[in-house]
């Protein structure tokens, strides 16, 4: 039988990591995966990605999974393709689905890295076509080129509602609301306010009543719901809709490890995943478990544990010596713990803070309704008033991420050590207006303004991801962070060149009392 | 005898619950496993068949295919999905068809109707056999049933009649008390007391029965199954062949439902449910030989289960005299889910100290010796 | 220790004819007369019903299914386990099952 020293089932973010890692360390390694392209599902995240330099931030999702394939073949990685792996059993062996035969092969180590399925909810009508998870809208727009219909409903507001909602309105889609049983949005602000000033409306503490239609979906009403998840009567509110999308969360795929007869333990809201050690190691020696069929996290988080994983197989066979282990592990760990702190953490979840960790408020109207309102924004350390063209940066959470401070070349922007803290903007420092911070933040949360271009006029520089670009001298309504138009703004310049990748500065100008509110252009009908 | 505890929810401990229940005897089933029917009862392959049967197995299979298998739908109030539409076992060499003759005058000896078919009558009972097959034994007589729902019906009629039945309760030992074995005690220390106790707990039985100093020689073999998608309706016999590739049916849902051995089972672990890397593609590769027309079916699942393999391949039912109180219903070495009504009716009947509607000798506890 | 204790009455919900398992057309008011038969876990009820015993093997129903049992029971849903992992993880035809590679 074909033995490898590690093989790999999933070529996504976690396996591919890992089978790098342990190539780099001289094994022979195999991935297997089902699909017919490898990367998982890097390869239909087309937004730049948070994190810090060592997790790739403000890169898109499908670079970074060209970047790690290559990484990959070039370590001698072999990756099968629509291989999907039907069995692991007794001697980690393995069997695998290729073409019209089934193949056995063993591999001393074996790294699981199956990923996860999308949840669904069970509501009058979920059955009807139109209904499909939020990944599968993404898969059909991202991969397959498809726009799933054409006015959509998104059921959950975890950062999958909202990065697909964001991406279904750049497919063409009209969103006609984000609705969420939760109280508060799940996900970042910086994209619930993406949607938000595009006029998208946001539904907390709503979910679906039902969907109508007979044959398709042709409408769905959601309600608002009480303390105990019931509809309250007459809170009822319909839309017309062609498609309604569910992100109500993922679960960890972990079908291979159960087969195996790895020890499954209860993680309440996570599930039950595999009991592992601090490397990935499952209860049996020698089969490793990373990425989200491990606990569901971020593909940042992911491809560090296939990372750690990759080369605690490598130390297990003798390929890494202990030390060297240790050393890269600590080092892959501290970049995992980077990733884990904030608002957003694993460990935070379920609790919502009153303040920033720097004492500032957290906005609550981000969290009910998507956006800042227009008069807390003046409280927040990114944002400031200032002679000439400056940034202003509307990140007002604890998120992991800080490629704003590595773009600025004046040094304007600090986030300091701790990647979570909030972006402060120094007075001193002058800025030369390049809008590089603008095009580095993967939230979009960046605008540069300059309060007075003469003529009673202010320019408003705002990051655009939309076809066709607009030209100069282009009219439109510029529209305010809840999406309401608030003042009219001709285009003055649009820049999109090579190093912003693709997120375009749109300069409008507005009547100056506006350039605080003036957050999103929409050309005239 | 009023109060009896079952060690074991399987098929055979809760039809012997049901019976018992109906008598009026109030019944405690204990469960090891938190699932109701986890071990071989949800396992199996599902055939009610008497072709094949060991000569002393023979007239309780009989018996239960005459009385109680084809009103046991109406009697516990569900669609057991109980067919007794026959059993072809298939033969495709001159070798395969002496194996078949043995099994046939063996049957016929028993009094069983089965006899030798050519390969046009097999053809004409059913018609999508292999071109290769040239002769099988036909028992009009035999059957299939659903494993699942045969072991949850007993189970929820039992339930309904009163029967309390405590899953996640492992029984580590048995109590004589006062020279009658009335006590169970199970892993978290609790002591359950009845008038008498039945152990139908497959392989598990063996230490439970050490626990009171008796013993059934018996070895636990990994035997694997597997079910298809559904298909249109194709035919509803039981088959199987000579060489055992494989045995199975297609239930009411469409999907065929096969077991198979590679013939490396006795030597797996036994002590671990877990399937084999080879053992669907063997049973597969034995399906397509005889039903070519099944190739493009999908597997969707396999599952391995635990047999209790008795020396001599047939069970233990019986109150073992040494141990009063006690009724052993065990080693049914892969065979026990077509005995399993019949089994459980016994059961209930050695616990209340009936008559059985049957003989029993043959399956008494004590029949192991040494051979010189 | 689990007792198979009997239920209060099941009481008819308004959308208890709303299907669950898509596979194979489960309702909801099935599964819910089903744990009030006595099926108070997702194995029982797959055996019972055949839930998520269909071509996506219960990826789709699965939570949704454990979500019903645990309301009907009255107890946290991480009581409940969840559906034992079963080789091939997907769909495959017999003829690809029976033709094995062993080798390079």
């Amino acid at each position: 039988m074909k033995r490898y020293d590690l093989i790999v089932a999933g070529a996504g973010p976690a396996g591919l990591s890992a089978a790098a890692e342990a190539a780099k360390c001289g094994m022979r390694v195999a991935v297997f995966d089902e699909n017919a392209k490898p990367g998982g599902q890097l390869f239909k995240q087309i937004h730049k990605f948070f994190g810090s330099k060592a997790h790739k931030a403000k890169i898109r999702g499908f670079n970074i999974g060209s970047e790690l394939l290559a990484e990959a073949e070039r370590l001698g990685v072999e990756v099968f393709l629509n291989a999907p792996v039907l069995g692991l059993y007794d001697g980690r062996e393995i069997l695998v689905r290729i073409g019209d035969e089934t193949r056995h092969y063993k591999g001393d180590s074996i790294i699981v890295a199956t990923g996860a399925s999308e949840n669904m909810l069970a509501f009058p009508g979920w059955t009807l076509p139109g209904v499909m998870g939020a990944g599968a809208a993404q898969t059909m727009m991202n991969i397959n080129r498809v726009r799933p219909g054409s006015r959509v409903l998104m059921l959950g507001s975890g950062n999958v509602g909202l990065v697909v909602g964001f991406q279904l309105l750049q497919a063409g889609c009209e969103v006609v609301a984000v609705a969420d049983a939760a109280p508060r949005v799940g996900g970042y602000g910086v994209h619930a306010a993406k949607l938000a000033r595009c006029g998208v409306p946001f539904y907390l503490s709503h979910t679906i009543v039902r969907a109508e239609g007979s044959d398709c979906v042709t409408g769905v009403t959601i309600g608002e719901v009480d303390s105990g998840w019931s509809v309250i009567p007459g809170t009822e509110k319909h839309f017309d809709a062609d498609t309604i999308c569910i992100a109500v969360g993922l679960s960890s795929a972990t079908g291979l490890l159960k087969t195996a007869g790895c020890e499954m333990e209860d993680k309440g809201p996570f599930g039950r995943l595999p009991v592992c050690d601090e490397y990935g190691q499952t209860s049996i020696t020698g089969i490793y478990a990373c990425g989200d069929v491990s606990g569901i996290e971020e593909a940042s988080s992911a491809m560090i544990e296939g990372r750690i994983s990759g080369a605690a197989a490598a130390n297990y066979l003798g390929f890494l010596p202990d030390a060297a282990l240790k050393a890269r592990a600590g080092e892959l760990e501290q970049a995992l713990e980077a990733l884990r702190e904030g608002m957003f953490a694993p460990k935070n979840r379920g609790k919502i803070p009153d303040k920033t960790d720097e004492g500032f408020d957290v906005s609550m109207s981000l969290l009910t309704r998507g956006y800042l309102d227009d008069a807390e924004v003046a409280g927040y350390p990114g944002v400031r008033s200032a002679a000439g063209t400056h940034p202003v940066i509307e990140c007002t959470q604890n998120i992991p991420c800080n490629p704003c401070q590595d773009a600025c070349p004046k040094g304007c922007i600090t986030v300091g050590e701790n990647i979570v803290a909030l972006p402060q903007i120094d007075a001193g420092a002058e800025c030369i207006g390049c809008g590089l911070c603008v095009a580095s933040c993967s939230g979009q949360a960046i605008f540069l303004v300059n309060e007075d271009i003469g003529g009673g006029l202010a320019s408003v520089t705002i990051p655009y991801e939309f076809l066709p670009a607009p030209k100069p001298g282009d009219t439109g309504v510029c529209l305010g962070r809840d999406g309401k138009p608030v003042c009219p703004g001709e285009v003055l310049e649009f820049k999109s060149p090579p190093a912003f990748d693709k997120t375009g500065l749109l300069t409008v100008a507005v009547p100056q009392a506006f350039c605080g509110r003036a957050r999103f252009w929409k050309r005239e009908a | 005898m009023s109060k009896i505890i079952i060690v074991g929810a399987g098929a055979i401990g809760n039809a012997a619950a049901y019976y018992l229940a109906k008598t009026g005897v109030q019944v405690t089933v204990l469960e090891k496993s938190p699932y109701i029917g986890n071990g071989g009862s949800s396992r199996n392959g599902g055939g009610v068949r008497q072709s094949g049967r060991h000569p002393a197995e023979l007239p309780l299979v009989m018996y239960g295919v005459k009385n109680i298998w084809p009103s046991l739908s109406d009697e516990l109030g569900m669609d057991i999905e109980y067919y007794r539409e026959g059993n072809l076992r298939l033969g495709k060499t001159e070798q395969h068809l002496e194996i078949l003759r043995g099994l046939v005058k063996n049957a016929q000896a028993g009094g069983l109707d089965m006899r030798m078919v050519d390969s046009a009558e097999a053809r004409e009972l059913c018609p999508y056999l292999s071109g290769e097959v040239i002769g099988a034994s036909w028992c009009p007589t035999d059957g299939h049933a659903n494993p699942l729902l045969v072991t949850l019906a007993y189970y929820s009629a039992a339930r309904r009649l009163g029967v309390t039945f405590v899953s996640g309760a492992q029984v580590t030992a048995l109590r004589k008390l006062r020279g009658r074995v009335t006590a169970v005690v199970t892993a978290d220390g609790t002591v359950y007391e009845a008038d008498g106790v039945i152990v139908a707990a497959g392989y598990d039985s063996r230490k439970l029965l050490g626990s009171v100093g008796l013993d059934v020689p018996m070895n636990p073999v990994v035997l694997e199954t597997l079910v298809t998608e559904e298909s249109p309706p194709l035919f509803y016999q039981m088959l199987g062949t000579a060489m055992a590739d494989f045995y199975g049916h297609q239930s009411t849902h469409g999907s065929f439902v096969f077991g198979g051995t590679h013939g490396l089972e006795p030597y797996a672990d036994g002590s671990r449910t877990v399937g084999s890397s080879i053992s669907a593609s063997s049973t597969c590769r034995g399906i397509i030989g005889f039903f070519p027309v099944l190739k493009e079916l999908k597997i969707l699942r396999t599952w391995a289960g635990v047999i209790d393999d008795c020396a001599d391949h047939i069970p233990v039912i019986g109150n073992p005299a040494e141990t009063p109180g006690l009724t052993v219903g065990c080693g049914f070495s892969g065979h026990g889910f077509g005995l399993s009504p019949v089994a459980g009716l016994l059961l209930s009947q050695l616990a209340l100290g009936q008559e059985t509607a049957l003989p029993l000798d043959k399956f008494r506890c004590d029949r192991f010796k040494a051979k010189v | 220790m689990t007792e198979r204790k009997l239920l209060s009455d099941l009481v008819p919900q308004p959308d208890d004819d709303m299907v669950v398992c898509r596979c194979e057309e489960i309702t909801k008011g099935e599964i819910r007369r089903a744990v009030h038969d006595g099926m108070f876990n997702i194995h029982e009820a797959r055996r019972f019903l055949r839930c998520g015993m269909g071509l996506c093997q219960g990826q789709t129903c699965g939570r949704l299914v454990k979500a019903i049992i645990a309301r009907e029971l009255g107890i946290s849903q991480s009581e409940l386990d969840d559906a034992t992992g079963r080789a091939p993880m997907r769909p495959t035809e017999m003829r690809i099952i029976a033709s094995e590679v062993f080798g390079e």
